[in-house]
Parts: C-alpha cells; sequence; structure tokens
C-alpha cells in the first residue's frame, strides 16, 4: 500500500494555537501553584474546550489568498456558523458567515459531508451497476442523473434508443420534474417560515412519486432506465394512476402556487433578494431555472435537443429580474410546461419495444463521450471514457447544484442574515449531488 | 455533427492544436498543451464565430500515464458539444493554468479536479480541498489509488478480475498494476 493512504489525521497546528492563547498564570507564591502545573488547572482546562467550542479560526494556517481574507476579520465584525446540520440546509452544508451586525459580509461554504466517493465508485462498476450508483447523487429527481448516465452510455456504444422507450423516459421524467419542483416551492416557503405549502407540496408529490413507484418498483431510488431504453414497460396501475392525477394536475398547482404567489409577506422576502445578473450568471456556470430567471433562454432540452424533445410543444419560461421571487416563478411556469409535455406524452405514445437489443455484457468500444441532459436544477453531464473493459474507465459526474451553490459568496453580502435561506433555497441545492 | 465548427477551430486555432480535431455524434474534441488552456479557452470564448460562453463541465483525468483536465463548452452558434482536452500533464507534479479567469464558476470545479486528483490549478485563489478534509494527504480518484475492498476484484462482480493485471506478487514498482486509458 502506498505511503500516501490511510494517513493519520492530526493537525499539529492546533495544539500550538491552543498553547498560545494566553490564560491567568498562577502566581510564584501561591501555594497551589505549586502542587498543579497549569495544564491541570480546571479553569485552564475549560477555557480550552470553549475555545474549542466556539472557535471560528480553521486551526491550522489559512491556505489560500481567499481563505486568508475570508478568516481576518474586519472592525465589528463575526463569524456565525450555519450547519452543517441546521434544518434549513437541504442536506448537510455548512456556510461559515462573516458578519458585520445583522448584514452579511462574505460566505464560505464548507462541503464535503456528504461526499461518497461516488465517481471511484462507479469507476469500479461495470456499466450495468452504475445507473443504480448514481441515483442516489440528486435523490430527489434520480431518474435525471440516470439518464445522463445512459445518455454517455449510449453514445459510446451508438445504441439507436426506441422510440417508446425515449417517451416513457420523457414521460417519467417531466412527471418528476413536476414532483421535484413542487418539492422546492413547499421547501422554500418552509425557509422562510411559512409551514402550510410543504404540506401540499408533499400530496401532490407523493401522488407522482406513488405512480413512478408502480411503474419502476421504487419510490425515490428508481434505477429504472437501462443502457439502451428503460427496464419495463407502462402498466396499467401506473395509467390509472396518471389519468386521475392529470384529471386534476393543472387546477392542483395552480391552487398550491396561489398559496405563494399571493402571498404578500413570502413576495416582498423574495423580490430583489440576491440577485443575480445575466453576465455573472454565466461566468459562474450556472444552469437551469437559476439561470434562465437571469434572462439566458438556456435549456438543454431546446438548446441541445436530446430524446424526442424536438417533437414536443413546450416553451422554455425565461425571466429577467433575477432575484429569488424570479427564480421561483419560473419554476411554477416550468410545471405548467412539464404538464403540458406530460400530456402531449400520452397522447403521441408509440407502440413498440421499449429495450434495444443489446448483449447482456456491455463492453463499449475504447473512446469517450459526453452525455447531458436538463434536470429540475440544471444541467446534469456525465462524461465516460472507456477502455473497452465492461466498467467506465473515468466516469465524471457534473452536477447542477454546485456551481449553482458557488453563486452564493457572490448573491449574498449585503443581504440581512435572516434572507441567508431565502437565497440559498431558492438556488434549490441538493447536498447529494453537490457533494458526490 | 458539425463540420464546419471543424474549419473554424482549424482556422483559429491551428498553432495550438496536438492533434487533429475528432468529432463523434455531436462531440468535437480538441487537444491541447495546458500551457496554451488560456489563450485556447479565451479565443473560444471571444472569437465571433465561436462563443463558446458556457463552461458545462471541467474534469480531472488520470489516465495512468499523464494527467488530463477536460473542459466541455457550449455555444449557441453550434449544435456540437466541445470537448477541450489539455494532455500531458505530469503525473508526478500535475500542474495546469487556471480558467477562472474566464469563468469565475471554475474555481470550484478546479478545487474538486485538485481535491481529486492533486492537479495545481495555477491562477486559482482559492484552490483547498472541497470534498475531503483539509488534513487528508492522498488523491483517490488517482488510478494508483486502489480500494481496500475493490468490488470488482472480487469473484462474481463481473469479469474484470480475470482481465485485469494487478499488481503482481512483490512487483516494485507502484503504478505496474494500475489501470491505463486506451492511447488514442
Amino acid at each position: 500500500m502506498p505511503a500516501h493512504q490511510h494517513a493519520p489525521r492530526t493537525s499539529p497546528a492546533r495544539a500550538t494555537t491552543r498553547a498560545a492563547r494566553p490564560h491567568p498564570q498562577p502566581s510564584a507564591d501561591d501555594a497551589s501553584a505549586r502542587q498543579y502545573s497549569s495544564a491541570d488547572d480546571p479553569r485552564v482546562m475549560l477555557d480550552r474546550q470553549v475555545g474549542a467550542l466556539f472557535e471560528p479560526i480553521p486551526p491550522y494556517p489559512t491556505r489560500t489568498e481567499r481563505e486568508g481574507e475570508f478568516y481576518s476579520l474586519g472592525d465589528g465584525e463575526m463569524f456565525l456558523n450555519v450547519g452543517p446540520h441546521h434544518p434549513a440546509t437541504h442536506g448537510v452544508l455548512r456556510l461559515v458567515l462573516k458578519l458585520s451586525g445583522e448584514q452579511i459580509v462574505d460566505v464560505d461554504p464548507v462541503l464535503g459531508y456528504l461526499h461518497r466517493g461516488v465517481e471511484k465508485i462507479c469507476e469500479n462498476s461495470d456499466y450495468y451497476h452504475v445507473i443504480d450508483q448514481v441515483d442516489p447523487l440528486e435523490y430527489v429527481s434520480s431518474l435525471f442523473q440516470e439518464w445522463a448516465a445512459v445518455l454517455s452510455f449510449e453514445k459510446l456504444m451508438d445504441v439507436q434508443v426506441p422510440r417508446r422507450a425515449e417517451y416513457i423516459r420523457v414521460l417519467s421524467g417531466e412527471l418528476l420534474r413536476i414532483a421535484s419542483h413542487t418539492l422546492f416551492m413547499g421547501f422554500l416557503a418552509l425557509d422562510l417560515g411559512g409551514l402550510t405549502p410543504i404540506l401540499y407540496s408533499f400530496i401532490e408529490r407523493d401522488e407522482i412519486v406513488e405512480m413512478l413507484a408502480a411503474l419502476t418498483g421504487a419510490r425515490m431510488l428508481f434505477n429504472y432506465f437501462r443502457v439502451g431504453g428503460v427496464n419495463g414497460d407502462l402498466n396499467h396501475e401506473f395509467m390509472s394512476r396518471l389519468g386521475d392525477w392529470m384529471t386534476r394536475a393543472a387546477k392542483q398547482t395552480e391552487a398550491q402556487a396561489g398559496l405563494l404567489n399571493e402571498n404578500e409577506i413570502f413576495v416582498r422576502r423574495m423580490r430583489g433578494v440576491g440577485v443575480l445578473d445575466r453576465a455573472t450568471a454565466l461566468r459562474y456556470g450556472v444552469t437551469g431555472g437559476n439561470l434562465r430567471a437571469s434572462g439566458v433562454p438556456f435549456d438543454l432540452r431546446r438548446a441541445h435537443p436530446y430524446s424526442v424533445y424536438p417533437e414536443l410543444d413546450f416553451n422554455i419560461p425565461t425571466r429577467d429580474e433575477g432575484d429569488s421571487l424570479a427564480r421561483y416563478l419560473i419554476r411554477v411556469d416550468e410545471v405548467r410546461e412539464s404538464i403540458k409535455i406530460v400530456d402531449q406524452c400520452l397522447h403521441n405514445m408509440p407502440d413498440g419495444p421499449v429495450m434495444a437489443r443489446l448483449p447482456r455484457l456491455i463492453r463499449p468500444r475504447p473512446g469517450r463521450a459526453w452525455g447531458a441532459c436538463e434536470g429540475p436544477r440544471g444541467m446534469l453531464g456525465v462524461y465516460t471514457i472507456s477502455d473497452g473493459s465492461d466498467g467506465p474507465f473515468r466516469f465524471r459526474i457534473h452536477d447542477p447544484s454546485f456551481l449553482n451553490l458557488e453563486t452564493v459568496p457572490a448573491l449574498l453580502p449585503g443581504n440581512l442574515l435572516a434572507d441567508t435561506m431565502a437565497v440559498v433555497s431558492s438556488l434549490d441545492p441538493v447536498m447529494g449531488g453537490i457533494d458526490k | 455533427m458539425d463540420r464546419t465548427l471543424k474549419a473554424r477551430l482549424e482556422a483559429r486555432l491551428s498553432d495550438h492544436l496536438r492533434a487533429p480535431v475528432y468529432q463523434r455524434h455531436d462531440e468535437t474534441e480538441i487537444r491541447i498543451e495546458p500551457g496554451s488552456v488560456p489563450e485556447v479557452l479565451r479565443t473560444l470564448h471571444d472569437a465571433l464565430d465561436l462563443r463558446f460562453e458556457i463552461l458545462a463541465d471541467l474534469a480531472g483525468v488520470d489516465t495512468g500515464v499523464a494527467m488530463q483536465v477536460v473542459y466541455h463548452l457550449w455555444s449557441p452558434m453550434t449544435s456540437d458539444w466541445l470537448r477541450v482536452i489539455a494532455d500531458g500533464i505530469s503525473r508526478d507534479d500535475p500542474r495546469a493554468p487556471s480558467a477562472t479567469f474566464l469563468w469565475i464558476g471554475a474555481e470550484w470545479l478546479e478545487r474538486e479536479a485538485y481535491d481529486m486528483y492533486g492537479i495545481v490549478f495555477e491562477g486559482n485563489r482559492d484552490l483547498r480541498r472541497i470534498f475531503m478534509p483539509p488534513d487528508y494527504t492522498s488523491f483517490p480518484l488517482r488510478k494508483d489509488f486502489l480500494l481496500p475492498d475493490d468490488a470488482a476484484r472480487s469473484p462474481g462482480a463481473g469479469v474484470r478480475h480475470v482481465e485485469r493485471a494487478h499488481v503482481s506478487a512483490g512487483a516494485a514498482d507502484p503504478a505496474a498494476g494500475i489501470r491505463r486509458a486506451p492511447a488514442s
């Protein structure tokens, strides 16, 4: 085993920082001082423990220019640590905020609490295993992560996917997009202190998730898409649940949106907060609804069409404001468009097989392929390098939430502490995908 | 596949291309030296007939022989994805120029590539680990980082365990058993 693996976790700098902390030294003529060294003094020990609890400075010398800039406090500034376990951080995200009074001066997001090394696991799996390994990344919309992976594999192998399979992919994907967006609306309101919308969100989402469970066999981690098609045709239970839901879907989503759209507290807390302008959004590599809320009509379903999207009729809603409210309203509009797409899929669904004929052991020729699809949060991409064996040599996962979250240090400064969560959750990050 | 894109790229970047422009499906691929990354990205971003404004991805790759930094770009001027491979970065001392001067969002992507491969991006203001803890010392996505319990090497997990040349008993060269990318 190479020496660099499994090195013991030590931080010698921590010890020196603590020792340098001044604490009251007993005078020489104090009788008790001769019996105990200062290290045994309970007051000193308490001081050390308290220091460990509330020390905001990393216990090591700062390593980069940006870190040095962040961890030096100006006059009247203080640090506030949010997370990693905080009810409003959408997973395990830690934000170190630098505050001046109640105003945010700077933010340092700390990631990695959910890092599982999925890329490494996938590089040690075969192509079939990869599809269920990528499911738990974006656990709110896992079909899209599977979709990106199979798009990339299908390019590697020149597979022609049957049209019925493509329609089923679009159908299930758009249903899941609706579920994901409704959940986003509920959690956004929850982060602002509104308890009611999340209950309606879960009603909506549960109906969709239950019908997808009838289709795929699982509620969240579907493992449904296959290289060359999907695992199983539409069935009666799915169709009856879907038909039932479609009769009231439009009305139900309008009612849910109305709960927030016309809520003055909600609108006033969202409007003009966390403004992301067009140029900054492009420089940050933001995609999805967050980019479209800044006025860039970039949606892969139109910008780089895949599957059967060119045959379907739907709009790409955009807005110019770029604030948190625009990012919310974009999602409301997208739900409407998705319902339109689901309707068209049901009307145009062709007959035929749902899987291409493929050998049981997949071994693409050596090569490289990039597959990308438009998920609810933006562009999900997968870059695969094949070396001719039955598993990917390199499996790169690009998650949109990662770059969307990166804008937080640009959006938050100048806002109030209470707006932190309004801005972060309006970007709709899912930490499972960010931390991989 | 966009044939005109190939011609435009060859016209603009002929000095920097290490290999002919390669096209397959909806992807166009160019291979450059790591040193010419800033100039090439600047041209791709600014030239009026290219305008690759969206950085879709930045990833490190360890081929087992050398390191690569791979950029995926999108432009409204073409229906192709553009893949830029900065190839031939030394595995012992991997260094590459940063892309943060064009896309500030590349900062975290480069932090990730540094965290996973140890590639040092010169010009990145915040090159520290992003997923692994700050006192972690190795680079887990490198090909010589073998998992202690590698599922692919266990019997029953596919057939690769008979195909792969593993570290033979007593092999002194630590790179002897690592998987290598196909030459191309």
